[in-house]
């Protein structure tokens, strides 16, 4: 079990490593190596690292714990097909765990974005419309009877193709240096991860290898079905190349129209699943 | 944090995932109960881990707090 942890933290940042080299290609840089995320997280984990006196204890170190939990957690939700419903309940618990990033250190930095974190909801307002309009196909919300529903009628993402873009902007709006990245944009420093150095800053690292492991293994599984690991992982690679050409080509968004825009795209998600609803027999 | 509270944790995280491995392997416990064992050990041992390796030194201050 430790290995699929430690094969996901790794491969994760290996896809983010890849996401910088993709960004900085298309922005004519050459850009760090693709292992160079791998590297940052060894790199972090042995500096010197102590606590800031301004900082919550409990909170600034509990949070790294319960970050690299709940990510764990999700990826055994999705290599056991389990509910999708627990794996976006997880999604959200992370920006509890933002949250309590920014606001733990008691620098104003962290805190904003801490705040954006909270502003930046609006992103998860799609994903329930997602699991709404899945439902309405598939009777289920068990990640192996999607599978198992697709092996039977073909990919979602050919059969519901607007709910699929829903999700890709989901994770979209998790990517570092893409649009909605207000959460660690640069006027924050590094947002709500200012004042995590050190091994707290590897734990961070270990955090967002997985998390990006997860939500694309999981949009995998939810609209591409059943794969084998090996071409699932080459599927993977492929979105994530798409989804930093997005980045490179698309300037970060002020909060406010991040927001709308993800508020636009949940509008527009909702008639199209009102749209299902009524028409479906 | 002490060299010692540090190599405990680390071991204790270790020995929490082997158990729960081994336990798994010949049947003892579920699968379920071995990847919650997991799930709260495997964040433990990448911070204690990170700990008992770190670089010495280092005290602490305050960061940035605006001008």
């Amino acid at each position: 079990m430790i290995e699929y942890l430690v094969f996901a933290a790794a491969f994760g940042l290996l896809l983010l490593g890849l996401h910088r080299k993709v960004i900085a290609r298309i922005q004519m840089r050459p850009g760090p190596p693709v292992w160079q995320e791998i590297l940052h997280a060894l790199k972090f984990s042995f500096k010197s690292t102590w606590i800031p006196k301004t900082a919550s204890s409990t909170l600034y170190v509990g949070v790294v714990l319960v970050g690299i939990g709940i990510w764990s957690a999700a990826l055994f939700v999705v290599l056991a097909g389990e509910s999708i419903l627990i794996l976006f309940a997880i999604y959200m618990l992370h920006k509890v765990v933002e949250h309590g990033f920014g606001l733990s250190s008691g620098s104003p930095y962290g805190k904003f974005g801490g705040v954006r974190s909270v502003i930046s909801a609006a992103s998860e307002i799609p994903l329930f419309v997602t699991i709404a309009a899945i439902y309405l196909f598939t009777g289920s919300l068990l990640l192996r009877d999607i599978v198992a529903y697709q092996g039977v009628h073909g990919p979602l993402l050919l059969i519901v193709p607007p709910v699929a873009i829903a999700m890709y902007l989901v994770i979209l709006s998790k990517m570092p240096y893409g649009p909605f990245s207000i959460v660690e944009s640069k006027e924050l420093v590094s947002g709500y991860k200012t004042e995590h150095f050190g091994v707290w800053r590897a734990g961070i690292s270990v955090i967002d290898g997985t998390k990006t492991f997860v939500l694309l293994y999981a949009f995998v599984a939810i609209f591409i079905g059943a794969v084998p690991f090996w071409a699932a992982l080459i599927i993977m690679t492929l979105i994530l190349v798409s989804l930093s050409f997005v980045c490179a080509v698309t300037p970060m968004l002020s909060p406010f129209d991040s927001v709308t825009i993800q508020g636009l795209v949940t509008g527009l998600m909702l008639v199209y699943v009102g749209y299902l609803w009524w028409v479906m027999p | 944090m002490k060299k010692t509270t540090v190599t405990s944790g680390l071991a204790a995280s270790v020995i929490a995932i082997a158990a729960a491995w081994g336990l798994l392997a010949i049947g003892l416990i579920p699968l379920i109960a071995a990847e919650a064992v997991t799930v709260i050990a495997f964040p433990v041992l990448v911070l204690f881990l990170g700990l008992w390796w770190r670089a010495p030194g280092g005290e602490e201050d305050i960061p940035f707090i605006g001008y």
